[in-house]
């Protein structure tokens, strides 16, 4: 006799007495300690899968943001940029050589108003 | 002899297989144990050091204004331009990467070569590198070949004002004028970033450690300078002392009611966009701060205007003039052209320029004669009237104070006294010389010379300079008007090339001042020409302050080579900048 049969032989015998036993159906329907592990093991899986969510969702915002805040370090350079090359455009020197600025005569003073 | 047992073999073998596990299981542990609590600070910071970065945000610095006329106009700005460096380990061909460097940059290629062929990871081969010459290196694509971003003061308007403005160096700091003397202001307070971050180092929004404090930009700044006035004051000063055959010189032009400085002229000059290529340190100086000397006479004015506040002498006092006096061992004399000898007034003591009226001035002070309550008195009005001896506070780095001898202690005293009444023994800058006149012609009160008109914050909020008033009652009403009509005086007793409209009031006092000699004594044949004035119509509207260090023409410096000068500016002013007309 191996050890299998051995057990399948007296669980036969369990089964047989248990034939005239009375079975009571309980009402109150209860989870027994498994399945609530495994609730919970679901739950945590759940809440942790969507704390991973928003923490991704958040860092993808952080490029958005990266990308915005170049964008608006570029655009400040530009701008930069331009009001050198507006105030270089301006400078006395510039406006003294100019071509029109080269046509005009010096006139002298010839007289005052006096208030 | 013990049966052989199945049963027993089985439960042999998932006892070992179990133990097999525990031992598995019991390195893991050992070793997690080791890991995250034994070296968990190690590796904490193993972690850190490379998720969590720090970043410095550079603050912006501040950009610089002036007045052009009614508008406000930058004259100093920031502008982004890039470092260029090689990595000589990367670099395998250099001749190529050099080839690269010579078309986009120009510049010597052998240098270039040099630079590739040192033994380390880093060398700068070229800086303020245009953002278009950048891009069209890096689109060779080259290894070892790096451009850096950093940010430079740009001078649209070239070297104007330079002394005045200053330079940054490459560190960042305000160097000399504006720049040194408000550098804190400019340059603005750094921000951080310390934050977890990706691969890329792109900072990761969701972690709860990160810090950001922005960066808060440097203050803007408008000066009183207005841009129209500089330039041509420079120009002036340029030719005047072409004209004077001198290498150096000065122009202040001040407001005479509230202290603001118009222009401030220096020669020569240079460009602080290349203050690099400055081999004499001396250019960078404003000398019209920070150059104190011996004035000269164009102290008699201030000697004239304290004796007759002090009401020891009144305007219409006379005195004998011998042409010389003796003090102690020492003799003042006058010039040559001092209308010889005879009684003479104190608007002749301006208009002739006698040091011996000067000295009869100090004189009434203490008496009638040179003693110890008349060089009191006259310590007493250089330097709490006019604040000599001390820095006015004007915003220019390296201002000098200048010296006044004490009027206790030391040899000599009366003599050295009696030369302080004329301008020498005593120094000032032109600075000090333009406000402490303008005190004498606005009424009496002494304005601090400023040059900040406001200053403007990032969020916009303007923060104007309220003219702060030194020192009140520097001479009465009276005294101020007195010494108006003789300065005016002065003007129509003296020869200028183009002659003053009478719709307009102009004065002024020449100066040709000794130069002391570093070995003791002063210089032979070499001197100083000074002049201080002013236009304005009813009352002095500009004052001017003129300096040619050592002319080199014949005849008196003061007029000859300064007073020329004076009239050059004093005619600017007239003619292009709306001076008031005289109602009286």
């Amino acid at each position: 006799m191996t050890y299998s049969s051995s057990m399948a032989m007296s669980r036969q015998r369990y089964a047989v007495r248990n034939q005239n036993s009375v079975s009571f159906r309980s009402t109150d329907r209860r989870l027994g300690p498994i399945t609530n592990t495994v609730a919970l093991i679901i739950l945590a899986c759940l809440l942790g899968l969507l704390y991973l969510t928003q923490v991704t969702k958040t860092n993808a915002f952080g490029y958005s943001i990266d990308r915005l805040e170049q964008q608006q370090t570029q655009l400040k350079i530009e701008h930069d940029n331009l009001e050198v090359a507006s105030a270089r455009l301006q400078s006395l020197d510039r406006v003294q050589n100019s071509a029109p600025a080269q046509n005009l005569v010096s006139v002298a003073p010839s007289a005052v108003v006096q208030n | 002899m013990k049966p052989f047992s199945v049963q027993s073999v089985s439960v042999r073998r998932i006892h070992v297989w179990y133990a097999l596990i525990v031992l598995v299981f019991a390195v893991f542990v050992v070793r997690l144990f080791y890991l995250q609590i034994i070296r968990h600070d190690h590796y904490k910071a193993a972690a850190q050091s490379d998720q969590y970065k720090e970043y410095e945000i550079p603050a912006s610095r501040g950009v610089i204004k002036a007045h052009d006329g009614e508008r406000v106009i930058p004259i100093v700005l920031n502008q982004e331009l890039f470092t260029v460096y090689v990595d000589p380990q990367l670099i395998k061909d250099k001749a190529k990467a050099a080839d690269a460097l010579v078309k986009t940059l120009g510049g010597d290629k052998a240098a270039y070569e040099a630079a590739m062929q040192q033994d380390s990871r880093y060398e700068v081969v070229a800086k303020k590198v245009t953002r278009e010459q950048k891009e069209a290196l890096l689109n060779h694509k080259l290894p070892g070949i790096g451009a850096q971003s950093q940010e430079y003061r740009t001078y649209p308007q070239g070297s104007l004002a330079a002394q005045v403005l200053g330079f940054v160096d490459d560190s960042g700091t305000g160097r000399y004028g504006i720049e040194q003397a408000l550098n804190k202001k400019l340059a603005g307070k750094p921000g951080e970033l310390k934050a977890v971050t990706d691969i890329n180092g792109v900072p990761l929004a969701a972690s709860e450690d990160n810090i950001r404090r922005p960066a808060i930009p440097g203050k803007d700044v408008i000066l009183t300078i207005d841009i129209g006035m500089q330039k041509q004051a420079e120009q002036l000063l340029k030719q005047g002392l072409e004209r004077a055959r001198s290498d150096s010189g000065s122009v202040v032009i001040l407001d005479a009611k509230n202290g603001a400085v118009k222009a401030m002229a220096n020669y020569p000059t240079y460009d602080p966009a290349a203050y690099q290529q400055v081999e004499n340190a001396d250019l960078f100086v404003n000398n019209a701060v920070a150059g104190a000397l011996e004035v000269g006479s164009v102290m008699k004015p201030i000697t004239a205007a304290a004796a007759l506040d002090m009401k020891v002498v009144r305007p219409d006092s006379t005195f004998y003039d011998a042409r010389q006096i003796k003090i102690d061992d020492a003799t003042v004399r006058n010039i040559e052209e001092d209308g010889g000898a005879g009684t003479k007034s104190i608007a002749d003591i301006l208009n002739l320029s006698l040091n011996t009226g000067a000295t009869w001035l100090l004189m009434q002070m203490g008496g009638g004669e040179l003693n110890r309550q008349g060089r009191e008195a006259w310590y007493n009005y250089m330097t709490n009237h006019f604040r000599f001896g001390k820095e006015t506070g004007i915003e220019q780095g390296y201002e000098s104070p200048g010296t006044v001898p004490s009027p206790t202690e030391g040899y000599g005293l009366n003599i050295t006294y009696a030369n302080t009444s004329f301008g020498q023994a005593m120094t000032a800058t032109m600075l000090q010389m333009a406000a402490a006149y303008a005190a004498v012609l606005n009424g009496g009160t002494y304005y601090q010379p400023h040059l900040v008109e406001a200053t403007i914050s990032s969020d916009g909020t303007r923060e104007d300079t309220k003219p702060k008033v030194l020192a009140k009652n520097v001479v009465s009403p009276e005294v101020s008007k007195q010494i108006q009509g003789m300065l005016e005086y002065v003007v129509d007793k003296h020869h200028f090339a183009r002659q003053f409209s009478d719709a307009y009031s102009v004065g002024g006092k020449t100066g040709t001042a000794q130069i002391a000699s570093p070995s003791g004594g002063y210089l032979e044949n070499e001197y100083n020409g000074t002049y201080v004035g002013f236009v304005g119509g009813d009352s002095a509207e500009y004052i001017i302050a003129v300096l040619v260090n050592k002319p080199k023409i014949p005849g008196y410096a003061g007029s000859r080579a300064a007073q020329p000068l004076f009239g050059d500016i004093a005619h600017m002013l007239i003619d292009n900048f709306n001076v008031t007309t005289k109602t009286r």
